[in-house]
């Protein structure tokens, strides 16, 4: 190689890590001050110009956690909810997913399409109705009405996920199996299914993670008994006056489970968004 | 113990939509016969076998194993085992998992299976990597499995499909043999899908040669190689394929490119036929039909020589003892009477 080569490579390294740089601070800063900001005191929030140096300070978490704005029922109203709605979705959308990938039944375009179709109907649009369905059979504010809501998008998004994953896989795997005297469903159990594992992972970790997140539907459904985390922090701006710090250790503490989902999944995330990219990329 | 193994096919017809896959196929297979289902790609033989694993449904006519109607029956209730081209191997078991698996879903009791699995395993020479994964074989070992797989349950009737088509040529060679040896100590009746007509010829008790949905011969190897029931089986038949000529017949003697060549078609009416005559029954001389060589193949243990014969390419088998031919040298093409072999040209039929 050139000297020139060598230095362009290693111009082209720099420039790629400046952009990767840029990228990261952009998509970390609100993280970042949401944390420095959790550490302050209400006083140094609003200091301006904004002080970098502070003395910082545990009280705001104290205060969310065990004070009297503690937001600790609001994180298992959140745990409830979103494990409820991934069980769920999972224990319907395995099955949908395998039936509409392999079997052969009567309106089955139909039904896939009427699938996606759910997926693009704008959430918003469906607050009202939602709210009236919910009040008329006493739901409203309840697990029960709550989780149901989320089956609604999460369940044809679990679906879709799932169908490719199903899809990766050979007719004739499920037809050995059949002529191996095993039978749909233990075809389903034994051959498929320890195939399709990654796929269920990171399907379930994305349904978990999208409730966990969901704050429209709560804000407007939800009420003093199920009021998700996401809505609680909402309650620290008033009219009067915005608690910025406590708001930002909610947020952090809201995250904290999302994040070590993200960290310990990683791999499974990657592969799962990227399936279908690579001929078998995504499966196992 | 295993049952006999009779299959019989009764008018079955398959349809894909408005395109006839399968237009009535009848046919019989004894006990223990090793049986091939010959044919160029989308001839129907596939089909056929799947129909036989209860794989794909019918349109018409009947399945019968051992004089039971199976044509409803679902696959695992038929007692048949499959090889796929594929092999189909679960990928997420190891070798041992991947035999015992038939056993295990009829709930077979582990000591049992250890020993079924064990004795399959050996004898297809793969007892030495039971605890391996499927994608830790090569192909060959993965095509064992997959056959150890099939005989673990000594099922009635074992269903090949091409699942030599992806070993390496050397390989495959030498698995047909195995093969066979195999299906013989087992004494199972196996129906054996092919496009490749030698690996019929050498392995098949009997066969039958598929075209276009229809079962057009069914006869040992050698009674179809001999007697191919029309020109279309003629071509198919035989490496290099049989030579086809356009002649005219008149009085027990056949036409070709103005040479008369006798026959044994005594009687005959005049008509046009198409002239049949395999390679190696050609011979290469001074008088006779006249010929233009084209070039020449050594094999080593014969030469195949390119020929032609007005408009049409003819290839003729010789010793390599012969004397040397050059290319573009005029020659005479014979054959004996009773080697050629009189297709109508309007039906193809053989007469």
């Amino acid at each position: 190689m050139t000297a020139s080569a060598v230095a362009r490579a290693r111009a082209r390294r720099i420039a790629l890590w400046l952009v990767a740089g840029l990228l990261l601070a952009v998509w970390a800063f609100p993280v970042l001050w949401g944390l420095l900001t959790s550490f302050k005191t209400e006083r140094d929030v609003l200091a301006y110009p904004p002080v970098w140096l502070f003395e910082p300070t545990l009280n705001n978490y104290r205060e969310v956690l065990f004070g009297s704005a503690s937001i600790v029922p609001n994180l298992w109203s959140s745990l409830v909810v979103s494990t409820l709605t991934t069980a769920l979705t999972m224990l319907f959308a395995v099955p949908a997913a395998y039936a509409l990938a392999r079997l052969n039944y009567p309106g089955k375009r139909g039904s896939g399409f009427y699938v996606l179709a759910t997926q693009m109907l704008p959430p918003v649009g469906l607050i009202i109705p939602f709210y009236l369905v919910l009040q008329k059979v006493g739901l409203l504010d309840s697990y029960s009405g709550l989780t149901t809501i989320y089956l609604t998008f999460s369940l044809p998004f679990a679906i879709w996920l799932l169908v490719s994953y199903f899809e990766d896989i050979p007719y004739e795997m499920e037809e050995a199996a059949l002529l191996d005297r095993a039978g749909r469903l233990r075809t389903l159990w034994y051959v498929i299914l320890p195939q399709v594992r990654g796929g269920i992972a990171v399907t379930t970790i994305f349904v978990f993670l999208n409730a966990w997140n969901e704050f429209l539907f709560a804000v407007v459904l939800g009420g003093n008994n199920v009021r998700p985390v996401t809505v609680a922090m909402f309650n620290f701006i008033s009219v009067e006056q915005t608690q910025w710090a406590r708001l930002a250790a909610g947020a952090m503490l809201a995250m904290a489970p999302v994040i070590v989902i993200g960290l310990v999944a990683q791999r499974h995330i990657v592969k799962g968004l990227t399936v279908g990219a690579v001929k078998g990329g995504g499966r196992r | 113990m295993n049952p006999p193994g009779n299959v019989r096919l009764e008018g079955v017809v398959k349809q894909h939509g408005a395109f006839t896959a399968l237009h009535g196929i009848d046919l019989e297979i004894q006990p223990g016969e090793f049986f091939a289902l010959l044919g160029p790609s989308g001839s129907g033989k596939t089909t056929t076998l799947r129909i036989l694993a209860g794989l794909e449904p019918v349109n018409g006519g009947r399945v019968l194993l051992d004089g039971v109607d199976v044509t409803d029956a679902q696959p695992g209730e038929r007692d048949v085992a499959m090889v796929f081209q594929s092999y189909a191997l679960y990928p997420h078991m190891t070798v041992a998992e991947n035999i015992a698996f038939p056993l295990k879903m009829v709930r077979t009791p582990a000591a049992e299976i250890e020993r079924a699995v064990n004795e399959a395993a050996a004898k297809v020479d793969i007892a030495h990597l039971l605890a391996r994964r499927p994608g830790q074989l090569s192909g060959g070992q993965q095509q064992r499995c997959a056959l150890a797989r099939a005989i673990v349950r000594k099922p009635r009737l074992f269903l090949l499909d091409e699942p030599l088509s992806n070993l390496d040529a050397k390989l495959r060679v030498e698995t047909r043999a195995e093969l066979r040896r195999l299906q013989r100590s087992l004494g199972v009746t196996a129906v054996y899908v092919t496009h490749d007509q030698e690996e019929a010829m050498t392995m098949a008790d009997r066969m039958a040669v598929f075209m276009e949905g229809r079962i057009i011969q069914v006869g040992t190897p050698k009674s179809i190689y001999l007697q191919p029931a029309n020109v279309a089986v003629a071509a198919f038949i035989g490496t290099p394929p049989m030579n086809l000529l356009p002649a005219q017949l008149r009085d027990g003697t056949a036409v070709v490119a103005g040479a008369s060549v006798p026959l044994r078609h005594e009687g005959a009416e005049a008509r046009d036929v198409i002239l049949g005559v395999r390679p190696g029954d050609l011979c290469i001389g001074q008088t006779g039909i006249p010929a233009i060589v084209e070039f020449v193949e050594d094999l080593g243990d014969s030469v195949i020589v390119n020929l032609q014969v007005g408009e049409q390419r003819l290839k003729a088998r010789r010793d390599p003892q012969g004397p040397p031919l050059a290319e573009g040298q005029p020659v005479g093409l014979s054959f004996a009477p009773a080697a050629a072999h009189v297709f109508d040209r309007e039906t193809g039929l053989r007469l």
